[in-house]
């Protein structure tokens, strides 16, 4: 099938554009290992889709695609999740930051008020 | 013993002036901070000539507090009092909060609205809104139970629990983390009744209701946060 096709052309792409950063020292060996995983197993799952049927099995879901759909989901969740967990720490250096600046001018020890 | 208050305000140009006016006779020092404010609260609260710090830009009420607990601290303070810019909180109060710390019979002591004296116009929702956070605290955060008031802002506290408790949740859910910081530490805390005025103003600025939910979600991001 046509999408078939497409789709694996793009990760045969994606796999080759990874490791050449490998080569180029942009990534780390263990980080192209983990992309490249994570490619082959996307293309054995498009090239074979029974396959994602035998691991949502496994997993007490029936159908292969509704696997893939779950699994999205909660990977989505989870890189969600951590967007806003870093959010939180930026908003954090940015009120010390603030802070900073409103504590610089006062003098120590003296009178107020 | 030094006692300076410490008054946040975020566009409080209408009323910090006369919080100040009533606070500044029953403390040593003021500090206010203003968070980022796009009214005049800076300037009208420089002309009481207290100290005035202003945040660049607003970080919320919890971000407020400690700078100005920490300026409080550099300035010599020995009783730091919070107390909120916009006149809920009566200032008359300030010698009842600060007395247990004098008499050195707690380090931290906490306005209560639910210990006898009537609040004045208290709608029903933001009771139901107090008993959710409070349900909320008590099994979610590990608050005792026995503390009557989930969200209290008029606190006073001495100078050495001032360094340890170091709340980190810069908007509304300060109140719940500090709380918890508080009553889980070796800190003597203890409660005393204060009496809050609800008018239209300070309702319409304060807490709504759909804010249980955002004060629980800071503090759960928050628990993952350093």
């Amino acid at each position: 099938m046509l999408i078939q096709i497409v789709l694996i052309a793009v990760l045969l792409g994606a796999l080759y554009v990874t490791w050449r950063r490998m080569r180029q020292n942009v990534i780390t060996l263990g980080e192209t290992l983990l992309w490249s995983v994570l490619w082959i197993g996307a293309g054995v799952v498009i090239a074979l889709p029974q396959t994602a049927t035998l691991v949502a099995n496994f997993f007490g879901v029936g159908r292969g695609s509704d696997f893939v759909i779950y699994a999205s989901v909660v990977t989505l969740f989870v890189l969600v999740f951590k967007i806003f967990v870093s959010m939180e720490g930026l908003e954090r250096k940015l009120t010390e930051m603030v802070r900073r600046d409103a504590l610089r001018d006062l003098p120590k020890k003296e009178d107020a008020g | 013993m030094r006692i300076i208050a410490v008054i946040p305000a975020y566009n409080e140009e209408k009323r910090i002036g006369e919080t100040i006016r009533k606070v500044r006779p029953l403390v040593d020092g003021v500090v206010v901070v203003d968070d980022g404010s796009s009214d005049a609260t800076f300037d009208t609260a420089m002309q009481s000539g207290v100290t005035v710090l202003r945040h660049a830009m607003n970080r919320g009420q919890g971000a407020g507090l400690k700078t100005g607990t920490e300026a409080a601290l550099q300035i010599g303070a020995d009783v730091i009092v919070h107390i909120d810019a916009d006149g809920q909180h009566d200032p008359s109060f300030i010698p009842v909060l600060v007395d247990p710390i004098k008499r050195g019979e707690a380090d931290v002591v906490m306005g209560s609205r639910f210990m006898g004296l009537r609040p004045e116009g208290i709608p029903l929702s933001r009771r139901l809104l107090h008993r959710a956070i409070k349900i909320f605290n008590a099994l979610v955060m590990g608050i005792p139970r026995k503390l009557t008031d989930p969200q209290s802002g008029l606190r006073a506290m001495n100078s050495e629990a001032s360094r340890r408790l170091d709340f980190r949740q810069d908007r509304m859910a300060h109140c719940s983390e500090l709380l918890r910081l508080i009553t889980r530490s070796d800190l003597r805390w203890v409660e005393v009744p204060v009496k809050v005025t609800y008018s239209e103003d300070t309702l319409a600025k304060g807490n709504k209701n759909l804010d249980a939910v955002k004060i629980a979600w800071q503090l759960f991001i928050g628990m993952f946060s350093k």
